[in-house]
């Protein structure tokens, strides 16, 4: 202790403005979100991952060329039914394809219908979510054309759509978008009733602020992390109806290459040449947990609770 | 002071009744025959417990809660029931409103910039965004916060910095009539006079009227002109402040003025806080209503406490006098 | 007054820090008390200052984040802060060191009734039979207010209003006729009109079977109320303590001086009222000098360099300031605060704004 210097006990300046200063560096929100997301190395490793099962599957089947109906080698018994190794990754099939053409193919047609159906399920659920869960008029008559439509029996209206519409990558959007946007509009809805009468909510109220300018400003930012919990459930389970549908019969038809094709196709050959199912529903399992799993944890950090 | 006939009213609440769930068997008068007028400028405050209606009879002002009966008029115009859209664009400009709890209500997903100008760019009240911007620095800085603070969220803010966000956000709206709603009670007992300061102060700057909602009786007598006192839904005594605490009459405001507490152990130690007990009202049954005891005096009672009332403040008057 | 009589409970030195995320919060720097029999202790603060978290560690109490990283707090010899375990605790919390909360709900079980849940607390701790414990626990609600309490024996929670809740809350906690009772802010909660009666309640009720009070509080009228000694907390630290007359007529600290000057019922009409600037430092960072030097305008250099100790003003009351070393300026008390006694007299008595008949 320096007591020889009594210049200390003098007053200090005092400046009132001083303490309204915020010593805590600037907070932004998505910054925030991805300084979260990548502090986990395992979320890293996954996104990584994922992203390079993407890119491959949109770049390899253009240079591979592959189409199920295009079978050079159908008449070369030496190249059926290879099993994986050095010159054939995954092996071959019962027309002498390359299988890792097949699944890339096959996985390119899957992923980027399940984006394409989560994307219109997203942009047509929300919006009319948030007007649902907002105005109690809405409401009324909303909740009965939900229940009308959450009954109609999902496989039923597929084979309906796939005869009225025939087969192909259209019809099998619609089918999984028809009715599948009510389910995101109702789960909205009920998120926007939770938080719809809080008071900063009044508050906006009582500044005039109009209800589409509240949705936008005062209610879905709220919801971005919930939101998309809901699309890291979506996507998967997407991919899923589609090969669940594809192996129904009902989904791109015998032309195009899909998972669901692929597994269809090669079940019959589960008990002497596993691989050839196996294959193919194993990258479909690693597709859907990656994208879950990054979802789930970008969801986790657009929470503003993480961001301590 | 006293002679309020030639001032100016700018809120009146006529015989004003608010029923929750109306008409079922749940139905809950919660504010009862509420009649009082605001004059322009002064600060009136409503002071009562919780479950009192207070809080429900300032937000029918703004428009939030329907009265069941009655009507309450905004500058000779009536703005309760239904009005037409350019007329609730008007009130909604003109009376703006301060929150109890400044965390639950401000928008913690937007910047304070975006939070001050949400009313400007609700009524389009500024020229262009150099203009915008200008509005919201000088709103900060009329609330003692700075220009740079724009750019924050709200979670950022200490409670009292976040209550003059609140405050802010009002002004800048260049209302007429604020409602206050325990614009204080939920802050931290050193900053409470820094918000009471300032809404003094912007109240003199601006020409502006507050209804003032306040379960303290002691925060009421520093920045209030005018008091009503409510019990359940009914307002017991309407009077300027400084006589309210000289001739309290109804046994009710007795018994909240003697539990404000003091900070003097001496004193607070003996000193009688009164229970209110209803019981000592006239209990014949006699028709009750506001009666004026002395000028601008109001007290809800029957014809026979009404003349106890007047005999009670005529001796006290003379024992202050003597 | 305090010296000849016994201490029961003694905090020396208190550290508590909690972890949040990634980073450390040292809610608490350094804190001691010692509770004197029968006496009741205020310890007033700011919400952040520490006053809660403080008075945990004598129950146990603390979020499963917090660690008392230093100092002790005996009770019957024993060291409290030792204890880890519930079955350590059983025989002392709820039983010898009883507390009391804000929100009375938060103790009850809203879907269990009034008298099961008095009388389990009696039948844990007495281990008397189920009659008896009923008999107990009628008297108990009598004792703390309850009009008609056999009738309203078997009434749920949300059967009573708030000021009930709180009195039957009151009544669980003196069951075991408790050593010591912690009140944290038991009537914030609370209308006004039922604040008075819920500390009236209390100081009848030590009066008669003697227990310590701890109260916990922002509130200063609250303290005028109650106490007999009142430390002052702030930025996690007792800042100055002393008995009740010293800290509201003769304060050393800054801090206190600022809290009783913003008091409103100190205000005068067309006048501001006194006000704290900024806000309470952020627990986070390590602080430097007197945690209060930023906010105080009568602040010296040397509060923005090093820690005041405790000065002694009398036997019985100490302040945390640099301002009473030798070396420092003298500083009269603000204004407001002076002859505060007198202001408040000629408030209260006969014609003041608070006189009442």
């Amino acid at each position: 202790m320096d007591m020889e210097n009594t210049n200390l006990f003098e007053f200090a300046e005092f400046d009132e403005l001083e303490s309204e200063h915020i010593a805590a560096p600037r907070y932004s929100y998505w910054k925030s979100v991805w300084r979260t997301f990548f502090k986990n190395k395992f979320t890293v490793g996954v996104a990584i991952l994922l992203l390079i099962i993407i890119a491959f599957a949109l770049i390899q089947p253009m240079i591979s060329g592959y189409s199920p109906i295009i079978t050079p080698n159908i008449n070369n018994a030496s190249l059926k039914f290879v099993k994986p190794c050095k010159d054939h990754i995954f092996g071959t099939d019962h027309v002498g394809n390359e299988v890792f053409d097949a699944v890339w193919a096959g996985a390119r047609n899957s992923i980027i219908i399940s984006f394409i159906c989560t994307a219109i399920n997203m942009l047509v659920g929300i919006p009319i979510g948030a007007l649902w869960g907002f105005s109690k008029k809405m409401d009324r008559w909303m909740i009965e054309v939900y229940n009308v439509i959450s009954n109609v029996p999902f496989l039923l209206l597929a084979m309906i759509l796939s005869y009225v519409l025939g087969a192909g990558m259209r019809s099998l959007i619609i089918t999984m978008t028809c009715t599948e946007w009510i389910f995101v509009a109702y789960f909205i809805r009920t998120q926007v009733m939770i938080i719809r009468d809080r008071e900063y909510n009044l508050a906006s109220k009582c500044l005039g602020t109009g209800t589409w300018t509240m949705i936008l400003k005062n209610i879905l930012p709220y919801l971005i992390s919930v939101i998309m919990t809901y699309v890291s459930r979506e996507v998967p389970s997407l991919i899923s109806y589609e090969v669940f549908l594809s192996y129904m019969g009902l989904g791109l038809g015998t032309t195009n290459a899909s998972l669901g094709q692929s597994i269809a196709m090669y079940t019959s050959y589960m008990n002497g040449y596993p691989h050839l199912f196996w294959i193919p529903v194993s990258v479909l399992a690693i597709i859907s947990i990656s994208l879950y799993i990054v979802g789930q944890k970008l969801a986790d950090a657009a929470d503003p609770r993480t961001h301590m | 002071m006293s002679n309020n006939n030639n001032r100016e009213v700018i809120v009146s609440v006529k015989h004003v009744d608010i029923t929750f769930d109306a008409g079922t068997k749940k139905a809950f008068k919660a504010v009862k025959d509420a009649n009082f007028d605001i004059y322009k400028g002064e600060t009136f405050a409503l002071v009562g417990e919780s479950g009192s209606g207070k809080t429900t009879l300032g937000r029918a002002i703004l428009r939030i809660n329907p009265c069941s009966a009655g009507e309450i008029t905004f500058e000779g115009k009536r703005i309760s029931g239904k009005i037409s859209r350019e007329e609730d664009r008007n009130v909604v400009r003109c009376i703006q409103m301060i929150f109890q709890d400044p965390a639950a209500s401000l928008n913690e997903r937007a910047t304070i910039e975006y939070c001050v100008s949400e009313g400007l760019y609700n009524f389009h009240l500024y020229k262009d965004e150099a203009d915008r911007i200008a509005k919201v620095d000088r709103a900060l800085q009329d609330v003692g916060l700075l220009p740079e603070h724009k750019s924050r969220y709200p979670h950022e803010f200490s409670g009292g910095q976040r209550q003059r966000v609140g405050i802010a956000r009002a002004m800048i709206m260049e209302p007429k009539f604020i409602v206050a709603d325990e614009p204080i009670s939920a802050l931290d007992v050193s900053i409470r006079a820094q918000v009471l300061n300032l809404m003094n102060k912007l109240k003199a700057e601006k020409d502006l009227t507050y209804l003032f909602i306040a379960h303290d009786l002691s925060v009421v007598r520093f920045i209030s002109d005018r008091i009503a006192v409510i019990h359940l839904g009914e307002i017991v005594e309407i009077a300027e402040s400084e006589t309210l605490f000289e001739y309290p009459l109804h046994p009710y405001t007795i018994s909240l003025l003697s539990a404000v507490p003091m900070p003097d152990p001496l004193i607070e130690k003996n000193r009688k806080h009164v229970v209110y007990d209803p019981s000592v009202l006239d209990q014949s049954g006699a028709p009750r209503e506001m009666r004026e005891v002395r000028p601008g005096h109001f007290v809800h009672c029957t014809e026979k406490e009404f003349a106890e009332y007047q005999a009670k403040a005529s001796r006290m008057e003379k024992e202050k006098k003597g | 007054m305090a010296e000849n009589r016994n201490v029961v409970l003694s905090a020396k030195d208190i550290e508590v820090k909690f972890r949040v995320r990634d980073n450390y919060l040292t809610a608490i720097r350094g804190v001691s008390l010692d509770l004197y029999e029968g006496e009741t202790f205020a310890i007033v603060g700011e919400s952040g200052s520490g006053k809660s978290v403080f008075t945990k560690t004598f129950t146990g109490m603390l979020e499963s984040n917090g660690t008392i990283s230093n100092g002790s707090v005996m009770f019957h010899g024993k060291d409290l802060t030792k204890l880890k375990t519930d079955k350590d605790w059983e025989g002392i919390r709820g039983a010898k060191i009883s507390t009391i909360f804000q929100d009375p709900m938060t103790s009850l079980n809203p879907i269990r009734t009034i008298g099961s849940q008095i009388t389990e607390v009696i039948e844990k701790h007495q281990g008397i039979s189920k009659a008896e414990a009923k008999k107990q626990a009628i008297e108990m609600m009598e004792r703390v207010g309850i009009v008609n309490a056999a009738n309203r024996f078997d009434e749920y929670p949300f059967q009573y209003s708030g000021g009930m809740r709180q009195r039957i809350v009151i009544a669980i906690a003196l069951a075991c006729h408790p050593e010591i009772l912690i009140c944290d802010e038991p009537t914030t909660a609370l209308d006004v009109t039922i604040q008075a009666q819920i500390l009236q309640l209390i100081r009848d009720l030590q009066k008669e079977l003697g227990f310590t009070t701890l109260y916990i509080t922002h509130d200063l009228g609250v303290v005028a109320n109650v106490a007999d000694r009142v430390g002052v907390m702030y930025g996690g630290q007792i800042i100055e303590f002393g008995t009740v007359e010293e800290i509201f007529f003769e304060s050393c600290h800054p801090y206190t001086w600022a809290l009783l000057s913003s008091l409103p019922q100190l205000g005068i009409k067309g006048q501001d009222l006194y006000y704290i600037t900024g806000t309470p430092p952020s627990l986070y960072n390590k602080i430097k000098g007197d945690a209060f030097a930023p906010r105080n305008e009568h602040a010296l250099k040397i509060d923005f360099e090093q820690e005041p100790p405790f000065f002694k003003v009398s036997d019985t009351h100490y302040a945390k300031t640099w301002l009473l070393d030798p070396r420092a300026p003298r500083l009269e008390r603000p204004e407001v605060i002076q002859d505060l006694h007198a202001k408040i007299k000629k408030m209260t008595d006969k014609g003041g704004a608070f006189h009442v008949e």
